[in-house]
């Protein structure tokens, strides 16, 4: 786990994918879970989200204290299968929060324009 | 997807935890993946898992320092049981005469074979279920990977290991004496030398040693007296199985090397013997299993 100390807070470094997975369950609250969230990723990046590196990724979250996660009930549209329910815990929250600002700090100034085809 | 992709699917999936099948399945289903989509969906899942178990240094352990010597002790054992039922099978198989039947000394030799051979065949299944037991009770976490890999490594026994040592043994103990082989015509037969010996490894190894392993991997946590009993007999047998096996390595390293081991370890690996009736526990411990079971099945009703 990459963890810092500043101004004695422990903050800890979120990957750009945790940080994807942690939006995504907050944004579904109730119904965040495995596919669910594969959707939502998949509709905001514009990617493919790769079932094991969200399943990978939820155990690290769990690991590291920021997701909880539990076994559903069966429903009949999985085939009477369980979902595994994601809920975001405060520690998890804040450490979004932290990767936003610092992601908003550092890109202050900076203009990502993309140059024409002229100019290169 | 389709029931044959289902068919293909599902089996892949029991690689992943009870709890993350059902739910990575229950996914697959509900984004409506097609059946070629659907599988690498969950090869990913179980490569990514597999991939961070193997991270470890345990895995290594128990794959160099278990599985492969099992596999290959497993697959002498296997070897040397079916070739010595061959002669055997061959001798009354192959040989059948009717007038033999008339012989009152014939039925009761054949009594006597019919026995040994049971008793060897019923062996050699106790002792590969005590291996898959062991192997399945170390590794839970590894699942079904390290049955698949101890499947490869019978198969790579049966194939190479076992004909090899075989051949070794052979020339270690016979080479220098110029005894012929005086089972040359029963191994001449393609059926004794090849069909038998892949019979028994996959009915009284293979089986036994899954299945071994699959009671293991099913079992909850027991009490620390009975876990502890179940460890020290599984132990003790497969420790009356090898010891002697390493007497015969001792045994070749006198004839090739000239190299004499004390006394005492002989008189030592012979007092072995008597712990031999250990290598049935598995009987025992599958009645007292199936009794228990039920119980618990009533009480559950």
């Amino acid at each position: 786990m990459r963890s810092t100390k500043h101004h004695n807070v422990v903050l800890i470094m979120l990957g750009e994918f945790e940080y994807l997975i942690l939006s995504a369950a907050v944004r579904l609250q109730e119904n965040a879970y495995g596919a669910a969230i594969r959707q939502e990723i998949e509709t905001a990046s514009k990617r493919r989200c790769s079932i094991g590196a969200l399943y990978t990724t939820l155990d690290r979250l769990e690991n590291k204290g920021l997701i909880k996660t539990a076994m559903g009930d069966p429903t009949p549209q999985r085939g009477g299968r369980p979902k595994r329910m994601v809920r975001v815990t405060g520690k998890g929250v804040q450490a979004a929060s932290e990767f936003y600002a610092t992601v908003t700090r550092v890109s202050r100034g900076v203009s990502w324009a993309v140059p024409g085809r002229n100019e290169l | 997807m389709n029931r044959f992709w289902w068919w293909v699917v599902e089996p892949v999936s029991r690689l992943l935890e009870q709890d993350e099948q059902e739910a990575v399945l229950g996914d697959v289903v509900e984004s409506c993946q097609n059946g070629p989509g659907a599988l690498l969906d969950v090869l990913d899942v179980v490569i990514r898992r597999q991939a961070c178990l193997w991270m470890g240094w345990r895995p290594w352990l128990i794959l160099f320092g278990l599985t492969l010597p099992l596999g290959m002790l497993l697959s002498i054992l296997s070897r040397q049981t079916s070739d010595g039922s061959a002669v055997y099978l061959w001798m009354y198989a192959s040989n059948w005469d009717a007038a033999l039947t008339q012989n009152p000394g014939f039925w009761h030799l054949f009594a006597e074979t019919a026995v040994s051979v049971f008793i060897s065949y019923l062996t050699l299944a106790c002792l590969s279920w005590t291996g898959g037991f062991v192997l399945g009770s170390l590794s839970r976490a590894m699942s079904a990977l390290n049955s698949i890999l101890l499947c490869l490594i019978l198969f790579f026994g049966e194939i190479v290991g076992a004909p090899s040592y075989s051949a070794f043994l052979h020339r270690g103990l016979f080479a220098d004496l110029h005894v012929p082989d005086s089972n040359a015509a029963v191994f001449a037969v393609s059926f004794y030398r090849v069909v038998l010996p892949v019979i028994v490894q996959i009915l009284l190894v293979a089986i036994p040693a899954l299945w071994g392993y699959q009671i293991a991997m099913g079992m909850g946590k027991l009490r620390r007296v009975v876990s502890a009993g179940i460890w020290a007999t599984a132990i003790a047998t497969l420790a009356v199985v090898c010891i002697p096996e390493v007497g015969l390595w001792f045994f070749m390293a006198m004839h090739i090397f000239h190299i004499s081991a004390p006394v005492g370890i002989w008189a030592g690996i012979r007092a072995l013997q008597y712990l031999r009736p250990l290598e049935f526990w598995p009987i025992v411990f599958l009645i007292a299993h199936a009794i228990t079971q039920r119980g618990m099945r009533r009480a559950r009703a």
